[in-house]
């Protein structure tokens, strides 16, 4: 009999791979991620449920959830601080 | 059925009554002359105080509202203290601010408990024991804003307030005039449970309110007041204390 291995998943993503993300994120809305960190989030258009999507992005590449609450989202201002967050909350689950 | 009013309570069981709204409520009630037995899972030292000044007035335990073998010990200590408990205020509760996609499960089902299951089970309690001693009395159930309007990272905690409210109106008719139950929903207003509100969400709260300000536990306390000693007829409603953000 034939088994179906479950997709292999990573444990933790790094800030590049997550920015592959947050591009993919951006496009599927016909949005550019600038180059670099410091493009302000409410310049290129990248809403709160933006960073949602991201953060389940990232839960289905590392298989597990990144549960959070919402001040830590308030604070996000830049590119950087959505890559901080990210590897924040996988180094804390 | 009875054509007198329910009495005025004058034994009270406050359930988060060590801080925020629910200590206000209990000097309140203290001062107004009634006797308040007030738990929560911490005593504060404003709560311990109250209790220790006023020992024949005041109860004050160390209670996780979600362990009913430990509420039942203190409802059974407040009647040997105090006397037959014939009003409850279901104050205690614990707040949310995460989307809803990013709740943990567990996180989920402890705001159930706490707000939404504990308080039921609370509620069943205390009516046993009044219906069973033929006494009648007064429940008050702390709600939210949150239960008749939207804000978002607060789902769970908003659906366990609008439980709370639903069940008071069939609880008012499955009680009769035996004890009347009614909700105050207060508008958002400064505490520990409150204090994750950035200042923008809190302008926001304070633009959309009629009165131009926000509510405080203050304006909470003279309708708990009344709903727990005024004749008033008020049975299964749900007051709303919030500077009209919801008009
Ligand atoms: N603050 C607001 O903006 C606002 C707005 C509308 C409605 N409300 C409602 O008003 C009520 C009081 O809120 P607050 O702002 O005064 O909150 P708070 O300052 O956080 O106080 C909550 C109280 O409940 C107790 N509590 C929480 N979990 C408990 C548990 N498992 N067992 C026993 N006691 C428990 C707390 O003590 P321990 O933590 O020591 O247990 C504390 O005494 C709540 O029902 C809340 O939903 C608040």
């Amino acid at each position: 009999m034939n088994s179906i291995d479950p997709p292999a998943t990573v444990s933790v993503l790094d800030r590049d791979q997550i920015r592959d993300l947050m591009t993919q994120v951006l496009a599927a809305q016909g949005k550019d991620l600038p180059s670099g960190e410091s493009a302000d989030l409410r310049e290129i258009g990248f809403r709160s449920l933006d960073f949602s999507e991201l953060a389940l992005r990232v839960e289905d590449e590392i298989g597990r959830e990144l549960n959070f609450d919402a001040p830590g989202l308030r604070n996000i201002r830049t590119v950087g601080d959505v890559l901080d967050l990210l590897a924040e909350l996988q180094d804390a689950t | 059925m009875s054509d007198s009013p329910v009495p005025a309570a004058s034994v009270v069981l406050v359930s988060g009554g060590s801080r925020g709204l629910g200590l206000s409520i209990v000097e309140d009630l203290v001062a107004a002359g009634l006797k308040v037995a007030a738990f929560a899972r911490t005593v504060t030292p404003e709560l311990a105080k109250l209790a220790d000044t006023e020992p024949d007035t005041v109860l004050a335990g160390s209670v996780d509202v979600t362990d009913l073998a430990a509420v039942t010990a203190f409802v059974r200590r407040t009647e040997s203290t105090l006397g037959p408990i014939d009003g409850l205020v279901n104050n205690a509760a614990i707040g949310q601010d995460s989307l809803h996609v990013h709740t943990a499960p567990d996180a989920l089902a402890r705001l159930i408990e706490t707000n939404l299951t504990a308080p039921l089970l609370l509620t069943r309690l205390v009516l046993r024991r009044l219906l069973a001693t033929s006494r009648r009395g007064r429940i008050v159930n702390v709600t939210s804003i949150c239960a008749q309007r939207g804000f978002p990272g607060l789902a769970a905690y908003s659906a366990t307030k609008g439980g709370m409210e639903a069940a008071t109106r069939s609880l008012a008719r499955e009680l009769r005039d035996r004890a009347l139950i009614n909700c105050v929903a207060p508008g958002f207003f400064a505490s520990e449970m409150s204090a994750v509100l950035g200042s923008t969400q809190l302008d926001q709260i304070v633009r959309r309110t009629s009165t131009g300000r926000l509510t405080e536990p203050v304006d909470v306390l003279p309708v708990v007041r009344m709903l727990l000693t005024a004749d008033t007829n008020i049975h299964g409603q749900v007051l709303t204390v919030d500077g009209g953000s919801n008009t």
